[in-house]
């Protein structure tokens, strides 16, 4: 039996791991941040590195129940990067819960990046980005995993 | 007492960074939405547009679009599919035979309705100019006008991608049997401006910010339900409802007798 106080003294990740993984959570905490808001006030946002930004972005999977999805990526790259500096600092439980969520996200990624590529027939590079963050989480937490068992 | 210090401080100093991280992002989002928002209301805009994609009928307070509209089957029918779509829209172009076959299948059961919807994005350039464009045929003759619209959307890419669209379009107008002078005449005219804005305020009315848009009896069909099959069950089942609710139906009625004076309305 490990109580709360003996789990956080634990050794969590190595600590360039989570500052990696934290760093990642808050550029797609930021590029979730910018098309929520862009999606609220209606703005187009730049697409200058490919063309189809709008296409994705204004397409009928843009929302959920009238939420914008960049919302909901948001909040999981917040709630990323809070799991990330809770394992910095020891809390073992947070990284198992980050792997988890970095599961998730791999997974949702997915279906997104299948989105855009067989459904809408169009990319955006602001969810590119996104896609790219949190699949880097994703190979974070497989790291740690793989740390925790060799460490 | 020092050694119980220190820990208690390591353990408030991840609060601190992610409470940090939070009121940060907080302050910096609420500055961005403020600058980013056009002061004509596009928040508003955003907001109405979750009612509509919630599947709640669209407010009958919108306004009513270009007069007559775009429509294709029967005036009276107890279907009444609205799309609002742009022309630059590659997922409107994906959207576009389905609807057809759609069309095809139901004929006079159902009232279809096209509202020219180009929305006002940069990548859209041409947009609001080729739905002028299907205006223009549509003034020459009603049914040029569904002519035109499938001549768009079949050549998305090619008039796209060229810096001759015009002439690519000239060609189209040629194709389908238009007059091209007075189809460029019309173009620069402002009827068929007018009735691209008109299109352009009733989307707006009913909160809409994203192409393709359909309801059906007002009721939004999301994109992924876009397809042949679902769009059938829906239809279906509207029709179904009207049958077994005449009463609520007396509007119809009004309409159906309207129409029995003026049959001709229905293209």
């Amino acid at each position: 039996m490990i109580d709360e106080a003996g789990a956080s003294e634990v050794t969590g990740p190595p600590k360039y791991l989570s500052i990696a993984a934290a760093v990642t959570a808050l550029v797609g905490f930021g590029d979730s941040i910018y098309l929520t808001i862009h999606h609220l006030t209606a703005e187009p946002v730049p697409c200058s590195v490919i063309t189809g930004c709008e296409t994705v972005l204004t397409s009928s999977f843009a929302e959920i129940g009238g939420i914008p999805i960049a919302a909901f990526g948001a909040a999981a790259y917040f709630a990323a990067f809070s799991l990330a500096v809770l394992a910095f600092y020891g809390n073992r439980l947070m990284w198992f819960l980050f792997g988890v969520l970095a599961c998730v996200m791999a997974a949702v990624t997915a279906w997104l990046l299948y989105l855009q590529a067989f459904v809408i027939g169009a990319f955006c590079q602001f969810c590119l980005l996104s896609a790219a963050t949190s699949i880097i989480l994703f190979i974070a937490s497989l790291l740690g995993r793989f740390w925790n068992r060799n460490g | 007492m020092k050694k119980e210090a220190k820990p208690q401080e390591n353990n408030k100093m991840p609060l601190l960074i992610i409470g940090g991280v939070l009121v940060a992002a907080a302050i910096i989002g609420y500055l961005y939405y403020n600058s980013s928002r056009t002061p004509g209301g596009n928040a508003n805009r955003a907001a109405n547009a979750s009612n509509v994609n919630s599947n709640r009928s669209p407010s009958a307070t919108a306004p009513l679009g270009a007069n007559p509209p775009n429509m294709i089957g029967s005036p009276t029918a107890a279907v009444t599919i609205e799309e609002f779509a742009d022309f630059q829209c590659a997922a409107c172009a994906s959207v576009h035979p389905i609807l057809k076959e759609i069309q095809s299948i139901y004929g006079s059961r159902i009232r279809f309705i096209f509202r020219n919807f180009p929305l006002g994005i940069p990548q859209h350039d041409k947009a609001y100019e080729a739905a002028v464009a299907v205006e223009a045929a549509g003034l020459q003759d009603r049914n040029k006008f569904w002519d035109m619209q499938n001549q768009l959307f079949v050549n998305q890419q090619a008039w796209t991608n060229s810096p001759n669209y015009r002439n690519l379009w000239e060609g189209y107008a040629q194709q389908i049997g238009l007059d091209v002078e007075r189809f460029r005449n019309d173009m620069a005219g402002r009827a068929t401006k007018e009735r691209v804005d008109a299109d352009l305020a009733r989307g707006r009315g009913l909160g809409l910010d994203s192409t393709p848009t359909v309801l059906v009896n007002g009721k939004n069909i999301p994109f992924q339900a876009m397809t042949a099959a679902n769009l059938r069950q829906v239809i279906d089942s509207e029709i179904q409802n009207s049958l077994k609710a005449p009463a609520a139906n007396s509007s119809n009625e009004a309409n159906t007798s309207r129409n029995a004076a003026a049959p001709a309305n229905a293209q």
